[in-house]
């Protein structure tokens, strides 16, 4: 059974690798096509985002100015677009709230790596997704009544950020989870193995192994919670004032832009929409910033674990 | 190498029998065995026989496999080590592990090899001293003694070896287990490995787990032939190698399976 090729040889029929059936052309042709293909996703899916930064900077361009991102007066400069004083309350509320998380978030999640049983890991890993997955509004009704009601705080700086912690909790107890529970058997073994109690295993030996996994989970939490507005909407009471302890009101970031479309030109001689794409630029700014970070740390710290039981 | 040397057997394995609480399955089954002073034996037997098992029990490592349960007894200098009222950590002191494949962790080479004596919380002084004397033990310190500092990650797989052996050397342990220490090096790497535990025999109990009847007779005076978690026969290397009782063990060393 000898067939010619098209390069003018006679093979043996199964030695023959043209094939010129439909399928294969159809499925060579279609290799091809999807090579154009996803580029031009990419493109449908840039597009928007490119647009909605556009978009945002072009209308928050005109009342850009350190003046505005310095003063805390809300309606101090001439044409009333200060932010520093959302600026510096969305800064409070993170600081706390990233603290409160990060300790939460690592206790948490190294617990459920190394201590816990594979079964009450289970659900404490599955309660955590729950956690996740809760509509935000329905987090912050959860913080109202707790916080704000039952704890007796009224609305205030520590209720908005003890109610966006709850948002931030389960990104960096995720992170931590996996960060410990990837790190190689026999690395750990060998650990315990020379004597080492299981905390100074992770001490000396998971934590640096883990680390820039769980700084990673750090900063998208804080890019999360950055974002988070109802709930803390509603736990926490807009100021004019900085906040001067945990008890005070607060005016951050997103409350600018979640107010500035609801009331466009409330306030003497203010416009209240440039201020909330000000904001809204800000917020984007350093969610962009949080980013940049972790690529720089991830890759840096990638670089020093490399060859890391090879 | 700390202490008298022990009359009769360091490490005295009494009816040890492991079974997997999942399968049910008994991974050991019943093996009694004795490991001397200033011996160096070789674990021996085909791919799943329960080499490595059997290696993990000397030391309580199966514990961290929560699904393995043990019975039977080993005792250590007439401890048994599986008694309620026994330290885990403490028994991980004296019976040291070097594993497969290097865990050198991602610290400095001197770090790495001090891992144990920080955690006892040894002075300086003394950690420098045990450090040297580790790396020196493993036949590694002329390659690193210029670059203590260093990471012990940019060693190569062969070197790393060694420091994994001299961070188990560094807390003195009177017992060491080397679970196919060789297995992932070339020819080169795995001939220092082997003339470092042809010194280290002299004052460690070594149990060495090999798949290679050649680096069995090169290394080891004590031949232990596992087959399907159990003990077939066990002899001095010539014996073993030469004169094997059971047919089994023959089929093995002449190379017909494993
Ligand atoms: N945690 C466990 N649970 C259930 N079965 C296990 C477990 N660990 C090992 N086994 C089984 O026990 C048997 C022996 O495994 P072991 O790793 O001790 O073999 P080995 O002799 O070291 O093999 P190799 O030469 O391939 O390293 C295997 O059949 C394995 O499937
Ligand atoms: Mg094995």
């Amino acid at each position: 059974m000898a067939t010619s090729t098209p390069t003018g040889s006679v093979l043996p029929r199964d030695e023959v690798l043209f094939d010129r059936s439909l399928r294969t052309r159809w499925r060579l042709g279609f290799d091809r096509w999807i090579g154009w293909l996803l580029p031009l996703l990419f493109l449908v899916a840039i597009v928007p985002i490119v647009d909605l930064v556009y978009f945002v900077v072009r209308a928050a361009y005109p009342v850009l100015s350190w003046g505005n991102l310095t003063n805390t007066q809300p309606y101090a400069n001439q044409n009333g677009n200060a932010v520093g004083l959302a600026l510096i309350g969305t800064f409070d509320l993170m600081a706390i709230a990233t603290a409160v998380a990060v300790l939460l978030g690592l206790f948490g999640g190294i617990a459920t790596a190394e201590f816990l049983s594979e079964r009450s890991a289970g659900w404490v890993r599955t309660s955590v997704n729950m956690l996740a997955g809760t509509p935000s509004v329905v987090v912050g009704y959860f913080g109202y009544f707790a916080f704000v009601l039952y704890f007796g705080w009224g609305l205030s700086l520590i209720a908005g950020a003890l109610t966006l912690s709850f948002f931030m909790v389960p990104y960096i107890f995720r992170t931590v989870d996996l960060a410990y529970t990837s790190i190689p058997r026999p690395i750990r073994e060998a650990a315990l193995g020379s004597g080492a109690r299981p905390y100074q295993y992770i001490l000396k030996v998971g934590t640096p192994i883990a680390f820039p996994q769980v700084l990673t989970g750090v900063f998208l939490a804080m890019a999360i919670g950055l974002g988070e507005t109802a709930p803390i909407v509603l736990t926490t009471l807009p100021s004019l004032l900085v906040p001067s302890s945990l008890n005070s009101g607060v005016t951050f970031l997103t409350y600018l832009i979640y107010d500035g479309f609801n009331h466009p030109s409330t306030g003497p001689g203010s416009n209240e929409l440039a201020k909330a794409f000000e904001a809204a630029f800000l917020v984007m700014m350093i969610v962009i910033a949080l980013n940049v970070v972790v690529r720089v740390f991830a890759a840096r710290y990638k670089k020093r674990l490399e060859g890391l039981y090879q | 190498m700390s202490g008298a040397a022990p009359e009769g057997p360091v490490l005295s394995v009494d009816h040890l029998s492991v079974v997997s609480r999942d399968s049910k399955k008994k991974i050991l089954n019943d093996i009694s065995l004795d490991f001397p002073p200033r011996s160096l034996t070789a674990v021996v037997g085909p791919s799943g026989c329960g080499k490595t098992t059997f290696v993990r029990t000397l030391n309580r490592m199966t514990e961290l496999t929560h699904s393995l349960r043990v019975s039977g007894a080993v005792r250590y200098l007439g401890q048994d080590i599986y008694q309620s009222n026994v330290n885990p950590v403490l028994v991980r002191r004296r019976i040291g592990m070097v594993f497969q494949r290097p865990t050198v962790f991602p610290m400095s080479v001197f770090e790495n090899a001090a891992f144990g004596l920080r955690i006892l919380h040894e002075s300086d002084a003394e950690i420098d001293r045990a450090v040297t004397e580790a790396l020196v033990r493993a036949g590694l310190w002329d390659e690193v003694k210029t670059d203590l500092n260093g990471s012990a990650l940019a060693l190569s797989g062969g070197q790393q070896q060694r420091l994994c052996i001299a961070r188990a050397l560094a807390v003195k342990p009177r017992v060491l287990l080397l679970d196919e220490p060789t297995s992932a090096l070339d020819p080169a790497a795995t001939q220092r490995i082997e003339q470092t535990m042809l010194r280290l025999k002299e004052d460690v109990v070594l149990v060495l787990v090999t798949h290679n009847v050649s680096q069995a007779a090169r290394v080891s005076d004590r031949v232990a032939f596992l087959h399907s978690g159990r003990l077939v026969e066990v002899g001095s290397t010539a014996d073993m190698l030469e004169r094997p009782k059971d047919p089994l063990t023959e089929q093995f060393i002449t190379g017909r399976f494993g």
